[in-house]
């Protein structure tokens, strides 16, 4: 019995020594596939359990003017946030109370960021005052998980809006977060516009971390290794823009109550003086939390103040495109200087009337850029043809971007042969198109940018420079100054022919019967050419372009009033005072035009209150 | 000629590896209440491990006659204490298993688990007794059923369940038919395949069949066996709804532990991002950040396999898995070596005992098996188990030294 007990039992030995040995193998594979295959991802669930991220908001990036005055700086805000995980979704009515918040907006914020984490606090309001501080800080027991962090806002030192230059940022959206990755998260700021859209990666600096060690209550224990491993945030790079604050700030004052766009540049290296757009807006009213209403009276308003008329309209130049026909038909060969028409007031072609201002006789070619003759520039039109116009008009950079760093730009319209063709089919147009196009009226449309481009390549002789308003990055660790390069090079037209347009120009200002005499500035000759855009929509839009001093030109500037009438009586005042305000550093001049009284005081008030 | 002795007559590797798992569970419990927020704990620890080991010495010498003679008196005593317990326990968390003896609380299941293995032995063990035997069979079914049926009533389904991990080895090993087991197995099979869904529940009921047909057993016992199985299947939905919510999501988180991660699935998904994160070389010890800031509720207790795993890494966790391996094999040698019925009898059940532990345990940590309450030998933190074990590794040192007997 028990010998055969025995025997028996060697056989059930192996049978559990089977079950020992396939349980065994069976968890080492287990063991084996968590803990090397899935260990990875075990690990991130393991890190995400344990370690809270908290995150430092980098200091975004100052920006200063050609002289070194701080133009946008940063100022403390304070955002309240609440984190889901501590949060007690029942104080949400007495937190929608303290906060003058919906409690629907807090319960929606709540709901999507609890979506992307449990841990993170949610921004709910931005740039709270020290009242609702105080008061969230003596309630702060009865609301587990609403905490505030301090965050910067933009802060504007000047009198200059500048709105559309320096732009504004504002959250960013959920699209946003989704095409421009881990970088951000909801709740960040974004450049929107303007240099703060076009420099948003120099200005913005890299978030930082802190690691804190979190127990499964949420509660932080303590830092991960003593914070070695923690990031600390990178300061925004700061900008130094070529713009000089005090011209800006001028130059605004001048289109104060009316609609148009100054831009002047240094036609040295194509960096901008000063660009205004009018009507504009206040930029810190964007620098805390925007009110919708305000969006949307901004949005509403036909006047369209955030629209940027500097660089996104398209109006016909009106006479101030002479100069680019001049060049065309001097440089094409098509006539020399001295060819000469005799104006009689008016041009028929086929059965149509070209008219003129006056009856200027027979004038040459600087007599008829001085006096803006209208006949001769008809003629010239005819002679020079459609297509070489519009390859000169290219060379000078028209019907094209002209590569600006503010973001929004509007390529303007040049036509050319194919256009037209396009546009009205072949044969769908006729030379009767090319006169008015030879005074720069009809199918065309420039920006007061690409005008003031223009006008810089006038004032140096054809030395092309890509305008550009950051002159330079300031990095803060190691700290460095970049000088930004930009595009420069010649045109490839003959001095000769600049200096015999630069001649008329001339004449437009500083001889008697020239049409921009209220451009003068005392003191050194200045050059320009008027211009008054017919509009089909009501009266002439007002245009100047021009540069000074005329021997060696500092500025080159564009001037549009919309609807202003003449350009020698609008637009040329407005160019001629802020050259004398750049050139000179403020107004010498005692005579105001007529047209400009009103502002005197104004004027007087502002300048005297330097910035600072 | 006395070292010889000592040699023949001490199983050296069962030692070492005992000595080597309480260590390792010393180790791994100081480090799941590491915050201090229960430090008493470790030393209770390390004194339950003293108080063990003196008890593994002290059963290593009671001659296994003696043994064999008080065997069922003390498994009737501790039936008495698992009826007592039910009248003056102490409950904690929902189950009243513990009983307070002075200063010391002692948790009565544990020790009847070694009184039942040592009774069923001792029955099984006489020469009159055959588990061919319709009879013979029920009256050692009836030895198991008493304390668990008493024990589901604390009410502890994990301990319950040991106690069926012992019984179908221990009827193997005592030479039941086929049919026997088949007949005690399938039913469980059948119920947690019913549990799993229709499809399980269909081919568990045709391996059932299969099996039973192939047993040869006269053929309206079969279908009478067969006809029950499926039933009990059936039942198991009804039963399920029967059952305690908190063994009800058990079960269901035991099937999707993703389902409700914050809720039920909880401790399943927080010990296998534990085990997962510690990788091949683990995060260092003390270092386990699961460990170290307390994601897995209870962890010193039932879910203390994460311990070596997350901060040892696999190496850590093979190790352990392969210690125990080691033990179970040399316990089923035991068994096969014993001269003596009864001692082989004790061996097995004890392995048995053992094994169910283990396997269960480490299964539920590994995400494999649901969430049933019962500790990993030798390193869960708890007085009555760890001396438990070590009482149990005393009898099969017992039995080793005295092998050679009849």
């Amino acid at each position: 019995m028990t010998q055969q007990f025995d025997i028996e039992l060697y056989g059930k030995r192996r049978v559990l020594y089977t079950v020992i040995a396939f349980l065994t193998l069976l968890y080492t594979g287990r063991l084996y596939q968590l803990q090397l295959i899935y260990s990875d991802e075990y690990g991130r669930k393991s890190e995400e359990n344990s370690i809270r991220t908290i995150t430092k908001e980098p200091v975004r990036g100052t920006i200063y003017d050609r002289s070194g005055m701080l133009v946008v700086d940063n100022r403390p805000a304070f955002t309240v946030t609440v984190t889901p995980f501590e949060f007690d979704k029942n104080t949400v009515p007495y937190l929608s109370g303290l906060l003058q918040l919906d409690p629907e907006f807090i319960r929606e914020r709540l709901h999507k960021g609890e979506a992307y984490s449990r841990f993170a606090p949610i921004k709910i309001k931005r740039d709270i005052d020290f009242k609702m501080l105080s008061a969230l800080e003596e309630n702060r027991d009865r609301l587990p998980g609403v905490d505030y962090q301090v965050e910067s806002k933009r802060f504007y030192t000047t009198h200059a809006y500048a709105a559309h230059i320096l732009g504004y940022t504002k959250e960013v959206s959920e699209a946003q977060i989704k095409s421009l990755g881990d970088e951000y998260a909801p709740g960040d700021v974004v450049g929107a516009s303007g240099l703060e859209a076009q420099y948003e990666s120099t200005l913005r600096g890299q978030k930082g971390a802190e690691f804190s060690m979190v127990n499964v209550r949420g509660q932080v224990i303590g830092r991960v290794e003593n914070g070695r491993n923690d990031i600390p945030a990178v300061e925004g790079n700061n900008l130094v823009l070529t713009m000089d604050f005090g011209l800006q700030a001028f130059a605004e004052s001048l289109l104060t109550d009316r609609r148009g766009a100054i831009v002047a540049i240094d036609p040295r290296d194509g960096g901008i003086l000063a660009m205004v757009s009018k009507p504009d807006y206040d930029l810190s009213l964007f620098s805390g939390v925007t009110p919708p209403e305000l969006w949307r009276a901004l949005n509403r308003d036909e006047a369209a103040p955030l629209f940027n008329r500097a660089t996104l309209t398209r109006y016909p130049p009106g006479s101030t495109f002479k100069m680019m026909l001049a060049i065309a038909a001097v440089e094409s060969g098509t006539i020399t200087p001295g060819w000469r028409v005799n104006c009689g007031g008016a041009l028929r072609v086929g059965n149509r009337v070209f008219k003129d201002l006056h009856v200027h006789g027979s004038v040459d070619l600087v007599t008829a850029l001085q006096k803006s003759c209208n006949v001769y520039f008809y003629q010239l039109m005819l002679k020079v043809g459609l297509d070489t116009w519009s390859k000169y008009g290219d060379e000078l950079g028209f019907g094209r971007l002209t590569g600006i760093d503010i973001y929004e730009e509007n390529p303007g319209l040049l036509p050319t042969a194919a256009y037209l063709d396009r546009r009205y089919g072949r044969g769908g147009w006729t030379r009767g198109f090319l006169p008015n196009l030879g005074i720069g009226q009809g199918e065309i449309g420039v920006t007061p940018l690409q005008m003031t481009v223009y006008a810089a390549l006038l004032a140096n002789g054809g030395e092309y420079h890509q305008p550009h308003i950051v002159h330079a990055i300031i990095t803060k660790s190691p700290r460095t100054i970049d000088t930004l390069s930009f595009q420069s090079r010649p045109l490839g037209i003959a001095p000769a022919t600049w200096a015999v347009i630069r001649e008329g120009m001339r004449r437009v200002v500083e001889e008697p019967g020239g049409t921009g005499s209220m451009a003068r500035v005392s003191g050194f000759e200045s050059a320009g050419k008027t211009g008054t855009a017919q509009n089909p929509h009501g009266p002439d839009h007002s245009w100047y372009v021009g540069f000074a001093p005329f021997d060696h030109p500092r500025i080159a500037i564009a001037v549009l009033v919309e609807n202003a009438g003449f350009g020698g009586t609008a637009a040329a005042p407005i160019a001629g005072m802020c050259v004398e305000r750049y050139l000179y550093g403020r107004l010498i001049r005692q005579e105001f035009p007529t047209p400009l009284k009103p502002l005197h005081a104004a004027l007087h008030e502002r300048e005297t209150e330097e910035p600072r | 000629m006395i070292i010889r002795t000592i040699r023949e007559r001490f199983d050296a590797w069962t030692t070492l590896i005992t000595i080597a798992l309480v260590v390792i569970g010393i180790f791994a419990v100081y480090s799941a209440t590491f915050d201090a927020r229960a430090s008493d704990t470790f030393h209770k620890q390390v004194m339950f491990a003293i108080i063990g080991t003196v008890v593994m010495a002290a059963v290593i010498f009671i001659p296994f006659r003696i043994l064999q003679l008080v065997s069922l008196p003390a498994y009737a005593l501790s039936i008495l204490m698992l009826v007592s317990v039910l009248l003056l326990g102490k409950t904690v968390s929902g189950s009243t298993s513990w009983f307070t003896l002075g200063a010391l609380r002692l948790q009565p299941s544990e020790f009847t688990k070694i009184t039942t293995v040592l009774a069923l032995a001792a029955y099984l063990s006489r020469s009159d007794v055959s588990l061919r035997n319709v009879r013979h069979l029920m009256i050692a079914s009836g030895i198991v059923v008493l304390p668990v049926a008493l024990i589901m009533m604390q009410p502890d389904t994990g301990t319950a369940i040991i106690y069926l991990g012992m019984f179908i080895p221990v009827l193997y090993w005592g030479g039941a038919s086929s049919f026997t087991l088949v007949s005690i197995i399938a039913p469980v099979v059948v119920a947690v395949a019913a549990l799993l869904g229709t499809t399980p529940f269909l081919i568990a009921v045709l391996a059932t069949g299969a099996l039973l047909y192939l047993t040869k057993e006269h053929r309206i016992v079969a279908v009478l066996v067969f006809s029950l199985t499926v039933l009990i299947g059936i039942s198991v939905q009804f039963m399920y709804d029967g059952l305690k919510h908190y063994q009800q999501k058990r079960i269901a988180t035991f099937l999707d532990p993703n389902a409700d991660p914050l809720g039920a699935g909880y401790n399943i998904l927080q010990s296998k991002v534990a085990i997962g994160s510690g990788g091949v070389f683990g995060k260092g010890y003390l270092q386990g950040t699961q460990t170290q800031l307390n994601f897995i509720p209870e962890q010193w207790t039932d879910f203390i396999f994460c311990v070596p795993s997350e901060e040892f890494g696999f190496l850590g966790a093979a190790t352990v898995l392969a210690l125990f391996a080691v033990l179970l094999w040399r316990g089923v040698a035991l068994g096969a070596t014993v001269k003596n019925r009864y001692g082989s009898f004790v061996a097995v059940g004890i392995t048995a005992v053992l094994g169910t532990h283990i396997f269960i345990n480490i299964g539920m940590a590994l995400g494999m098996l649901p969430v049933i309450g019962v500790p990993l030998p030798f390193l869960s933190y708890g007085g009555s188990s760890l001396v438990a074990a070590l009482t149990m590794v005393g009898l099969l040192l017992n039995l080793y030294a005295n092998r050679k007997e009849y």
